[in-house]
């Protein structure tokens, strides 16, 4: 396993964001994070990126305890969310060669420019973050995430802002990734049809709990409590925001 | 620590230096308005004859080193704070960059804010007011240091309080030091304070170094009694800020405030 969650919790005075969590991610695969919102997907994800300290339970990333191992697990993995932001005054390359620097990239203008036209960003390379729109603002995120060519990535909804033809450039972007550098990906959407489409096994939290873990059938077929021939997530997600799940 | 991270922080605060207009404003206006604005006094004053020669050089000298000290304290924190603006924390934070990094290159980009307006200030003094710094300068720097030594510290306990009460207290940036102004005598001796802030003034570094400075400008020379009272004071203070700020940064991140970004 590239990255093992055991028994993660977070409680914020008696609220809890995230209860008794576990899964794992092997190498090279894209699983995907569902659940209404609040049901405690972001908190995981910061907790596996160390932003915030887990009340209890374990996270393991390449064989390392992200407790005592942060910087070193950090440099092989990224992030992205279209919900932070950079700087707004620099521009695009700015922002960028920081983080470039921060890797400790050899040759940062080029991999920028690779990344660039990667996600169809190439015009944008010199206009400052304030005069971009949402999308565009998301695909520089997308930028950063890739900048050091990394081993595991975590997505929090990265096509969320996106139109449909730019967040299928993305998808094929992520796909591409896998594929040829075998990149794990960790990705969360409200969009089901892209989570069908992306990810071979779902882990489905709600209330901070993991209600479902599977291939998009099996938690179709595990939370309709039916047989299906095709993946619902769509159907899935309405019955459990509902309470109607099994 | 390693360096190609710290050095991502120092060209992430220069570019932004270059592209904002109050960065410009906070580092060289203000210096630049306090000495010319005191400046001016102090020619009424010697004009009519009011006051020695030597008081004249303490109210400007004095005004360059407290230009210093409270630029270097506010920069510590806006820096911080530009950050929480722009919601480039979690962007930061989620990379290998350690918190001693970002503060070492913030540091570093601090302290070259710093020289430009003590440059600019220490120009206008000396061209206007014929008052000029370099040759004071080896025994005014050893008290600049404790005066930089000490708006470290500070800068790094207000970061801390930032981190935990995030934009809410970010008034604390720019006004914490104007708090302390009265007790660090700037502008008169500490003898002039009532008995009770006297002893509170004793256990400011900023006293210590205002108080050495006015009596190398009086012909005494250097005074080590007030240079290390200030060494002395600023590693108990020093030492106080890092371990706060240790706790309160992991007090934040336990809380989610890390990630709150407002």
């Amino acid at each position: 396993m590239l990255v093992e969650v055991e028994n993660l919790s977070k409680t914020f005075d008696d609220f809890h964001a995230v209860d008794n969590v576990s899964f794992g991610i092997e190498r090279g695969e894209i699983i995907g994070m569902l659940g209404p919102n609040g049901a405690g997907k972001t908190t995981t994800i910061h907790m596996i990126l160390g932003l915030i300290t887990p009340t209890s339970g374990r996270i393991s990333i390449f064989g390392k305890s992200m407790a005592t191992h942060r910087g070193e697990i950090l440099e092989k993995m990224n992030f992205t969310s279209p919900y932070v932001a950079f700087p707004f005054r620099l521009t695009v390359l700015e922002n960028l060669l920081v983080f470039a620097r921060i890797y400790n990239l050899k040759k940062p203008r080029a991999r920028i420019d690779e990344l660039l036209e990667r996600f169809g960003i190439t015009k944008l390379r010199d206009k400052a973050i304030a005069r971009l729109s949402s999308g565009e603002n998301t695909r520089v995120g997308l930028c950063k995430a890739f900048m050091n060519d990394p081993e595991l990535l975590l997505l929090d909804e990265p096509t969320a802002y996106l139109d449909p033809e730019v967040a299928w450039q993305v998808k094929n972007a992520l796909l591409e990734a896998q594929r040829e550098k075998g990149t794990t990906i960790l990705y969360t959407s409200h969009n089901m049809a892209e989570v069908e489409r992306m990810c071979k096994r779902i882990v489905f939290l709600h209330h901070g709990k993991v209600i479902a873990v599977g291939s998009p059938i099996e938690i179709t077929q595990s939370l309709l409590d039916e047989e299906r021939e095709e993946p619902a997530l769509e159907e899935v997600f309405l019955r459990v925001v509902k309470g109607k799940a099994a | 620590m390693k360096l190609h991270r710290i050095n991502a922080v120092i060209v992430r605060h220069i570019y932004e230096s270059r592209r904002n207009f109050d960065r410009v404003v906070d580092m060289i206006w203000w210096p630049v308005l306090d000495i010319v604005m005191w400046g001016f006094f102090t020619v009424y004053l010697s004009h009519s004859n009011r006051l020695q020669p030597t008081v004249v050089s303490c109210l400007l000298g004095g005004i360059i080193l407290w230009g210093t000290f409270y630029s270097f304290q506010r920069d510590m924190a806006v820096g911080f704070i530009d950050e929480l603006w722009c919601r480039n924390l979690i962007n930061l934070f989620s990379t290998p960059l350690t918190l001693a990094e970002y503060m070492a290159g913030l540091l570093t980009v601090c302290l070259l804010k710093v020289m430009v307006g003590l440059v600019a200030a220490s120009a206008i003094a000396w061209a206007a007011y014929s008052f000029d710094i370099v040759p004071w300068l080896p025994n005014f720097i050893p008290y600049m240091a404790n005066l930089l030594f000490f708006a470290l510290a500070l800068g790094i306990a207000i970061t801390g309080m930032i981190f935990r009460y995030t934009t809410k207290i970010q008034a604390l940036a720019w006004g914490f030091a104007g708090l302390l102004m009265p007790v660090s005598c700037v502008m008169y001796p500490m003898s002039s304070l009532p008995k009770w802030l006297q002893d509170i003034a004793w256990v400011m570094p900023t006293a210590h170094s205002f108080e050495g400075m006015r009596q190398v400008l009086d012909g005494k020379g250097f005074s080590p009694l007030h240079f290390w009272w200030g060494v002395g004071l600023n590693v108990v203070y020093f030492a106080v800020a890092i371990v706060f700020f240790g706790w309160i940064y992991e007090k934040a991140r336990n809380r989610g405030l890390l990630v709150k970004q407002e």
